[in-house]
């Protein structure tokens, strides 16, 4: 027993917690980040659009346009900090299944440590997209009428492709690799999850009932069971 | 007959490789809560750039809220939810479905209230905001229930209802 164990005393998800927090944090790292490059490529191209928002009878200015995209901008580059060191701490807790490959042919371990790298990586570029989008803001563009250069909206969209690649390998922890799933833990212990207190097994009438073609090779069989 | 017009299901029980819904979630999530707080600092601090920051991330919002849903009912149909899941699935599905009227109600609010001027929100607009992040937080636990506990669409919980050993 360690001096950590109470603290890391988890539940059967492997968190000392009911749901992995990590997840809750990237709906807002994603969210304002893609919207902030949304409303900058919006307002850059506001000539285009002044008809369809005449048209829905929504007043619009460019300059309400543009600080959706510097609000938000800075919003993600603060929540960001907190996204990565929650996964992190997740990542450090993780139990993954070791037997099972991703659909892009990656283990458990290496998906870990590329989904860690990019997510350092993807930090610093918001971070960097912010300091770059601050300072066309209020230095550099200050007195233009498109307050962004096109390569800041370039980049934006290169960095959407990264984030595409980043959640995708996170989709793969969670749905493959069942990292932090508790029924997952449950079943590859051989138990059912609709006993959340995790003390059922699979009765074995119900292994016997599996017809073998759908018979699942991960599935442990009772004696595994304690 | 339709059904043959759909690629084969996966090992997550979906045509298409991974879960949709959380991802367009994002933008529901994401923008109602920094809407809000939007609001509210610029209702504090009288920083009226910021409620235009709150009502175009409402306005993102609702529009998203109903492409979220109809991802959710698709992967909700294809759930195979065993029994201690479905009902956290029908009051997350019942509250999706509530949360796009609601939301879109308090935007087109909010489209009157910026039209009739756009540098003041009534207080009683922030109280809604309030009882709207409480809704939107709870659905978020609901949802996160239904992937995190219940590992719905993950591959090993779509193996065992296959194998018929999760009911």
């Amino acid at each position: 027993m360690s001096l950590w164990s109470p603290i890391l005393a988890a539940g059967a998800n492997g968190l000392p917690y009911v749901v992995p927090i990590h997840p809750n944090l990237v709906h807002l790292t994603l969210g304002l980040f893609i919207v902030a490059i949304a409303f900058d490529i919006v307002a850059a191209l506001y000539p285009l659009e002044k008809p369809i928002f005449k048209f829905l009878a929504i007043p619009v200015t460019t300059s309400g346009l543009y600080d959706v995209g510097w609000f938000n901008m800075v919003a993600a580059a603060i929540i960001t900090f907190f996204t990565v060191a929650a996964g992190f701490y997740e990542i450090i807790l993780a139990e993954p299944s070791d037997d099972v490959i991703s659909p892009w042919g990656l283990g458990a371990m290496d998906t870990m440590v590329w989904h860690g790298v990019g997510g350092v990586l993807l930090l610093a570029l918001i971070v960097g997209m912010t300091v770059w989008r601050g300072f066309q803001r209020y230095l550099w563009r200050e007195d233009r009428a498109r307050q962004v250069d096109w390569s800041y909206l370039l980049a934006g969209l290169f960095i959407f492709v990264l984030m595409f690649a980043q959640g995708t390998l996170g989709a793969h922890l969670g749905g493959d690799f069942g990292v932090h799933v508790t029924a997952d833990r449950l079943i590859r212990d051989g138990l059912d999850p609709n006993d959340l207190s995790a003390s059922t097994p699979f009765p074995e009438t119900s292994l016997a009932d599996a017809s073998p073609s759908e018979a699942v090779t991960t599935l442990p069989t009772t004696e595994e069971t304690p | 007959m339709f059904e043959n017009l759909l690629p084969p299901l996966n090992n997550h029980n979906l045509p298409y490789p991974d879960t949709i819904h959380p991802i367009v979630v994002h933008f529901v999530i994401a923008m109602v809560l920094f809407g809000v707080v939007c609001d509210a600092i610029a209702f504090l601090t009288k920083n009226t750039k910021l409620y235009e920051v709150g009502w175009w991330n409402m306005v993102f919002a609702t529009i998203s809220i109903f492409i979220a849903i109809i991802f959710g009912q698709v992967e909700a149909g294809l759930a195979t939810p065993y029994a201690a899941a479905a009902a956290d699935l029908n009051l997350h599905t019942l509250l999706g479905w509530s949360l796009s009227a609601l939301l879109a109600g308090i935007t087109g609010w909010r489209y009157i209230i910026r039209l009739k001027n756009p540098a003041s929100i009534p207080v009683s607009y922030l109280s809604m905001n309030a009882v709207l992040t409480a809704i939107v937080l709870f659905q978020v636990y609901l949802g996160d229930k239904l992937v995190w506990v219940y590992g719905l669409h993950t591959e090993a919980v779509v193996e065992a209802a296959r194998g018929g050993l999760l009911k």
